[in-house]
């Protein structure tokens, strides 16, 4: 009978080869490793070709995927080489730690019983380090159990008597509080096995525990006595591989392994003894990709550069730190940027590990495949365009899907503008990266399905948005995910908001959308009309308080102002009802007059009231000319033309109505106010396009336009084809984005 | 001694002695002094016997380290960076450490010639007798060659490429050929050589790349942090005061942190709390300066005041350091003084100081 406890660093590289050297040799008839029981049955993957590192095991409470730990590994972590051999040599391998239903159970009490975080305090190793005059315990181990490795067995015996002496001294861990019951878990089934038919148990623990494992025989009765008190759980807990990137595993804190650096350790880990000189040549060779000229000489001299490094800080190895320090002075010409480009290929990597299909998966995850299976989809790296004609169903199908996906936060698909026309047609563009799974999966707990994931994303944002402008964009974006109940809760949202919001510029933000919704939207299934009577309240209150939501803005929040009125025009225009079109007309011939009002807006009030003959032409004439007198504020002049042209020069070429206008004023100025208007008017003209300002210049010279209106069409020989291949830029230049 | 300034080696002969007695570490051939023993000497520290060695380089231990592991190796040491970041001083240092003699040194100019690195000429000696050893001119480098020394090249890229050029045989293959007599000059172990070069300047001349390659290269940073920037102005006007024998008394805390903040604050484009933009002026506002700017306070107040450093002392100084470009430094001196400083408090003299002399 014989029980072997070899104590280790999670995701160690030392301790990975000590422990595959030592199970050779002690050949086990059972392997235990830290971990809850839960994973045991996952374990048993490890070995099987389509798992690649790194991986992790997923385990979640079945009923709420919300509730969730992850136990990431690499190729390099003592535990999987662990399982490894035990796999490949057909002996079982179980965890032993303290079950994840039981675990989340204690969470959830601690969490009830004081929310604030456990004070830290110090790592066990951080005593000695300071002692042996390291910068942190880290750095102790690393140097001392992660190096060397000729007889492991005196390995081991040294790791468990470093931390028996720390234990025996009373060096506290921050984590004892929860490690008495987990230790007491580790032995009581160790107990079990040695019950069992088992002789030569190998157990894979974190040092810190190994000590504590020794003594089995005279600890049942009070290990049981701890574990009585555990909370009772009835959490039905599933785990499951799912893949991991090494960006992931460098992360120190959420789901990360705190390895800051991966692709040297994996570098290591494949590396014989030369490992220094090997990844030397690798960064050389990425360096040259990027067009740095990096020769063999170099690769020698940061060689014996890094050695030279080491052995003035009195180690026996070469670390990273010295290969990087001696990569950036010699490769890198002490440039920093360089060497981050490094990190992130090298140092970190860009590894992502694979899964076997026959795996049970994350159930969001496991929709998400139906879904592309039953709609035809293929996941692949390269850009893929889908032209999507919504009349038939699959089509139908994939943009709700694309759509939903869009709330979900995944990336794949991005919308571009339709090449044909007609509402029915919707172009995509997709392209697939691996770490959208690993998203996809993060988001497991939001829901089983698609549907319901997206669905609760929109639930969170609306309880916790104040902004009707959000809850209206919301609004657009469930309809074409037919997300209906999202719809509903967001409807009755908006209502609660309108009532107390008295936000004139989030409402105003809003109420396009809420319009275009009102009009176009897709109502199969929700009841909008209550949308109607919405946009009926907030237009109402808009208009009420339009005048003195203009008044008093400085330049930026005016210019913001401009375009938001002009946007809310275009929408108030597609809204097609006459009683709220007059109303916005007169709210808009009250501001004209307002005198705390920044000229921008009121130059833009007033074209847009030309333009929609609510003014006459006389009258507008006249208000040029106030507006543009020259004892104005030259910069108050230039802002009022500004607004009156909406920024846009284009429309003094085609709008002869608008040009008369401009050029009778300017005519109608003596000699010398008209020098002194001209660099007022420059200022406005040296906004417009280059083009434009050409074409203004040579309208000019033709005087006064008599051309009326210049709206012939030419009626033969039109191919509407054609023609409607423009339509979508005219869209985006009159300013109706979709 | 009547020195105004004494070298590294006589000034911190004590510390040097100190260091080579308990120096227990293995010495490079014709080293003084172990690798990291010079780097204590450098960056300061107590000794087993309780002998206490002041900090010279304040900041990140790891440059150093690299600096003098790179003279360990074959590779030549190239010190880089913005003027006013220690480089010279690092430099002279690294080499009274090390030899124990940090005069072999070169200028570099415009106008320095392969003559002044490699070897010229006694021209009488040489009509007189024809070409002979005794007719050759040393240099620095030649003399750093023969005895083992490390050698300093100062402002590296202001020297003429094709001269700058000439340094490249005796890095790579440590020695310097004398067609003239049929001989050469070969490196004694512990040769080596350190240059320093300013990265702000325009119009000078690039390294080229066949001599980039046989320098390992140490940028030396801007102070990373306030306290670190204090701590080295604090000790640099020390010494000074010393050297320079001033009847004053050494400024206080908050007088120095003033003057630190003032500057970093400048040169980093944004107040200390990260709250304020501002506009950085055109010169490289240094901690050199800083330094400077205290100096010229402290001899102001010893003999034109009571001793006591005061704002006014201070203000000439600052603006004469901060506006080198009389129009477009002076606009962002003047929105500083009247954004930043006029809205503190506690700086009100030097407020009123600097408003005076504009």
């Amino acid at each position: 009978m014989a029980i072997h406890i070899l104590g280790i660093r999670h995701h160690g590289v030392g301790s990975a080869k000590n422990v595959a050297d030592r199970l050779a040799l002690i050949k086990p008839d059972i392997i235990l490793v830290e971990g809850p029981p839960e994973i045991s049955e996952m374990l048993l993957a490890i070995g099987h070709a389509n798992l690649v590192p790194p991986a992790a095991i997923m385990c979640y409470n079945t009923d709420n995927p919300k509730e969730s730990v992850f136990y990431p590994f690499a190729e390099y972590s003592p535990e999987w080489v662990a399982a490894q051999y035990a796999n490949k040599h057909g002996i079982p391998v179980k965890a032993i730690d303290l079950p994840v239903s039981i675990s989340l159970a204690q969470k959830r009490e601690a969490e009830e019983a004081n929310p604030e975080e456990a004070p830290v305090s110090k790592d066990p190793l951080g005593y000695l380090a300071d002692i042996a005059g390291f910068g942190s315990g880290e750095e102790w181990w690393e140097y001392h159990f992660e190096q060397q490795k000729e007889n492991t067995a005196e390995h081991f015996e040294a790791v468990m008597h470093v931390m028996e002496s720390l234990r025996a001294e009373g060096v506290e861990s921050s984590l004892d509080k929860e490690n008495v019951p987990r230790e007491a878990y580790m032995r009581t089934l160790i107990r079990q096995c040695q019950n069992e038919i088992y002789t030569n148990i190998a157990v894979i623990c974190g040092a810190w525990h190994a000590p504590a494992l020794l003594n089995l025989d005279g600890t049942a009765k009070s290990d049981a006595k701890i574990l009585k008190v555990l909370p009772k759980s009835k959490v039905k807990v599933t785990a499951t591989w799912i893949p991991w990137t090494n960006s992931r595993l460098s992360m120190s804190s959420g789901y990360g392994a705190g390895i800051y650096s991966p692709g040297w350790y994996e570098h290591q880990w494949h590396a014989k003894d030369d490992a220094e000189i090997t990844w030397l040549t690798k960064v050389a060779t990425a360096l040259r990709d990027k067009q740095i000229d990096i020769s063999t000489a170099h690769v020698i001299e940061a060689f014996v550069l890094s050695r030279s490094l080491s052995s003035l800080r009195n180690k026996y190895y070469v670390s990273l730190e010295e290969l990087n320090e001696a990569t950036l002075s010699v490769m890198c010409m002490g440039d920093g940027i360089l060497l981050e480009l490094i990190k992130k290929e090298l140092i970190i990597g860009s590894k992502l590990g694979r899964v076997p299909e026959e795996l049970p998966k994350v159930p969001l995850q496991e929709d998400f495949e139906q879904n592309l299976k039953s709609l035809r989809l293929k996941l692949t790296a390269e850009q893929k365009q889908y032209d999507l004609d919504l009349r038939k169903e699959i089509d139908l199908g994939r943009s709700i899907l694309f759509f939903r996906l869009e709330v979900l936060g995944i990336p794949w698909a991005r919308r571009t503008v339709s090449r044909s026309k007609g509402t029915f047609k919707e172009s995509w563009f997709t392209e697939w990266s691996p770490d959208m799974m690993i998203e996809l999966i993060d988001k497991a707990f939001l829901g089983n399905t698609i549907e319901s994931a997206s669905q609760s994303v929109i639930l969170g944002r609306c309880a916790q948005t104040q902004s009707i402008a959000e809850v209206s964009e919301l609004i657009q974006k469930c309809i074409p995910a037919e997300l209906f109940e999202g719809i509903d809760a967001l409807l009755d949202r908006i209502v609660e908001l309108s009532t107390v919001s008295s936000d004139i510029i989030d409402l105003m933000n809003a109420l396009p959308a809420l319009i275009e919704v009102s009009r176009y939207g897709n109502v199969r299934k929700s009841d909008l009309s209550i949308l109607e009577t919405i946009v009926k309240q907030l237009l109402v209150k808009v208009y009420i308080g339009l005048n003195n939501a203009c008044y008093g803005l400085d330049e930026d929040n005016s210019t913001s102002m401009f375009s938001l009125i002009t946007k809310l025009n275009n929408a108030i225009r597609l809204y097609d009802d006459t009683e709220y079109l007059q109303q916005w007309h007169e709210t808009l011939h009250k501001m004209v007059d307002n005198t705390g009002v920044h000229p921008i807006i009121l130059g833009c009030v007033c074209r847009l009231l030309l333009d929609s003959q609510q003014m006459d032409e006389q009258e507008v004439d006249k208000r040029i000319a106030f507006a543009l007198s020259v004892s104005n504020d030259p910069y108050q002049v230039a802002s009022w033309l500004e607004g009156f042209l909406k920024g846009n020069g284009m429309i003094l070429i085609y709008d002869n109505r608008l040009w008369n206008l401009i050029y009778s004023w300017v005519s109608s100025l003596s000699k010398e106010i008209f020098m002194e208007l001209l660099p007022l008017l420059r200022r406005t003209f040296s906004k417009f396009e280059f083009g434009e300002r050409r074409q203004i210049g040579e309208k000019a010279k033709k005087g006064l336009a008599t051309e009326r209106h210049s709206t012939a069409t030419a009626a033969q020989n039109f191919n509407e084809e054609r023609a409607a291949l423009i339509l979508p830029i005219i869209k985006e230049l009159a300013g109706f984005n979709s | 001694m009547n020195a105004l300034r004494e070298h590294a080696e006589q000034q911190f002969q004590e510390e040097l002695f100190e260091l080579a007695k308990q120096d227990s570490g293995s010495k490079p051939t014709n080293w003084n002094l172990s690798p990291a023993s010079v780097v204590k000497y450098l960056m300061g520290g107590k000794l087993s016997n309780g002998f206490e060695i002041t900090p010279k380089y304040i900041g990140n231990q790891r440059l150093m380290e690299i600096a003098v592991a790179t003279l360990t190796t074959d590779r030549a040491l190239l010190l880089y960076g913005i003027p006013g970041t220690a480089k010279s001083w690092v430099s002279e240092h690294l080499a009274a450490a090390i030899t124990g003699d940090s005069t072999l040194l070169i200028q570099g100019t415009a106008g320095t010639s392969e003559e002044s690195i490699r070897y010229g000429w006694n021209y009488a000696r040489l009509l007189a007798e024809g070409p002979s050893a005794e007719a050759m001119v040393s240099t620095p480098v030649m003399n750093a060659m023969q005895n083992g020394k490390i050698v300093r090249i100062e402002e590296l890229t202001r020297i003429s490429a094709d001269v700058q050029d000439t340094l490249i045989t005796i890095l790579s293959e440590k020695t310097m050929p004398v067609p003239e007599l049929n001989m050469e000059v070969q490196a004694v172990k512990g040769f080596n050589v350190i240059a320093t070069a300013n990265n702000r300047d325009k119009g000078v001349n690039e390294l080229s790349s066949a001599l980039k390659r046989r320098f390992n290269t140490v940028i030396l940073p801007v102070p990373a942090t306030q306290e670190e920037e204090v701590k080295i102005v604090q000790t640099r006007v020390e010494s000074s005061l010393k050297t320079l024998e001033l009847p004053a008394s050494m400024p206080t805390l908050q007088d120095i942190q003033r003057i630190v903040r003032i500057f970093r604050e400048l040169r980093n484009g944004v107040t200390e709390d990260g709250r304020t933009k501002i506009k950085s002026p055109s010169s490289t506002v240094s901690t050199a300066e800083a330094i400077s700017v205290v100096n010229n306070g402290l001899a102001l107040a010893a003999h034109f005041g009571n001793g006591k450093l005061n704002a006014h002392d201070l203000a000439s100084g600052l603006i004469g350091a901060i506006v080198k470009d009389p129009v477009q430094d002076a606009i962002v001196w003047k929105e500083y003084l009247e954004n930043i400083v006029k809205t503190r408090e506690e700086w009100r003299d030097i407020y009123r100081a600097c408003k005076e002399l504009n």
